[in-house]
């Protein structure tokens, strides 16, 4: 058996941020069940490497887990059907409001359209703003996160917010006209 | 400070990630410039809409228990091949002497219906420990997620109890056939130890006694209540073995 307190620590330090960490992965993946997938594995990677990270939060490492595992899924994914991935993904609704779209066009089609607009984003772009703006996360603990320096957390959430109020601003004429 | 400096510095400032000195020169320079202060103000409306309007997906439930039983499962002994490789011996040994038998013209008695059940179980253990995806089909620590998926699955309802507070964290639960039955078997592990817990229809609603026995080195511990049978087989302290069924039994 593990040692349980090791597995009591991971529980309280890293599986204490389940809920980014999946938000997390749902963004990047685009659905459930590979965000499923991916929580699911990052933690058991975490789990295997957690007595040996040192430096940054235990949360930030943890999201760092789960993002690197996040490209890694969607890498193998697009090797083995890569029709399927672009549209959907990357611009797809989610599937509630693809399977319902009176319910999209009533009161949800705001949140459907900030979601859209948010999918939509450049992976680069979509993990910082869903990092800052979702997950409130500073900026160090982004740059741990998507190991870029903190410079560049700054460059890409400032084009990222540009995209996202060009792509939004576009979408609310289109709704309009 | 200019336009274009403040176009670099309006987010991290926005995200109060800068320090006093620059934001007071920003402050000054929102003052005097209306295109940056409404650049300010649409970034402002952004982070409304994101608030109000951007979801953040929360983990489903079931999520930190299917983690947690991978977790566990993970620190499953490595399946011992040399014990497999004997059970195999062991078999092939049995088919060769069945087959001299048959060609010496001799009848080797059929093993007795219990005996062959034993082995049959003693087999499913060991190829179920051999395999981990194979162990286990739905992974779960929790005896209300377990006892569900079971149903409409099989047609009887076995006793799936929460033993942690014991020492035996169940682990999930898989389908299997055992001989020609139909048995569920619930898996449970104390310490490095595996043990599966069969449980199959009887062919009547006597109840028998818990009895252990040894078979192929595994201790083995047998009932039957309310029209189902039970076998919990592991390699686990003969004592533990007991103390487990007495745990499970009505």
């Amino acid at each position: 058996m593990h040692d349980p307190a090791k597995r009591a620590r991971f529980e309280s330090t890293v599986l204490a941020h389940l809920d980014a960490a999946y938000n997390l992965a749902r963004w990047l993946t685009g659905d459930t069940p590979a965000a499923d997938d991916a929580v699911q594995e990052a933690c058991l990677r975490a789990f295997r490497f957690f007595d040996t990270h040192s430096g940054t939060s235990a949360k930030a490492w943890f999201m760092a887990v789960v993002r690197n595992t996040c490209f890694d899924l969607l890498k193998e994914r697009n090797r083995y059907d890569r029709h399927e991935s672009f549209d959907d993904e990357i611009h797809g609704l989610p599937a509630a409001e693809r399977d319902a779209p009176d319910a999209a066009a009533g009161r949800n089609a705001d949140a459907a359209r900030v979601r859209a607009c948010i999918a939509g984003l450049p992976a680069e772009y979509r993990e910082v703003i869903v990092l800052r703006e979702l997950e409130e996360m500073s900026y160090k603990e982004i740059s741990a996160i998507v190991d870029v320096p903190i410079g560049t957390v700054m460059s890409r959430l400032s084009r990222g917010r540009d995209l996202l109020q060009k792509t939004m601003q576009d979408t609310g004429a289109r709704r309009q006209s | 400070m200019n336009c274009t400096r403040m176009r670099q510095v309006l987010d991290a400032w926005i995200d109060g990630e800068l320090d006093a000195a620059t934001s007071t020169e920003i402050d000054r320079h929102l003052a005097e410039c209306p295109a940056c202060l409404a650049l300010k103000g649409e970034r402002g409306a952004l982070r409304r809409e994101l608030r109000a309007n951007a979801p953040r997906f929360e983990a489903p439930p079931a999520l930190r228990a299917a983690i947690l039983a991978r977790i566990e499962q993970t620190a499953l002994p490595a399946p011992a091949p040399a014990r497999h490789r004997q059970w195999l011996q062991t078999a092939a040994f049995a088919s060769i002497a069945a087959a001299v038998g048959l060609v010496a013209g001799l009848w080797i008695e059929r093993p007795l219906p219990d005996d062959s059940l034993r082995e049959h179980l003693v087999a499913s253990h060991v190829a179920s420990l051999t395999d981990p995806q194979r162990l286990i089909t739905v992974v779960s620590t929790n005896q209300h997620v377990v006892k569900p998926w079971l149903q409409g699955k099989i047609d009887f309802a076995p006793v799936v109890r929460d033993l942690s507070a014991d020492g035996y964290t169940l682990l999930g639960a898989r389908l299997d056939h055992v001989g020609d039955r139909q048995t569920v078997a619930i898996v449970y592990r104390k310490r490095n130890h595996v043990i599966n817990l069969f449980a199959w229809r009887a062919a009547d609603y006597t109840a028998e006694a818990l009895a252990l026995q040894s078979a192929r080195g595994f201790g083995m511990a047998t009932w039957a209540d309310s029209g189902l049978r039970y076998a919990a087989i592991s390699d686990i302290e003969r004592t533990d073995l007991e103390q487990f069924a007495r745990l499970m039994q009505p």
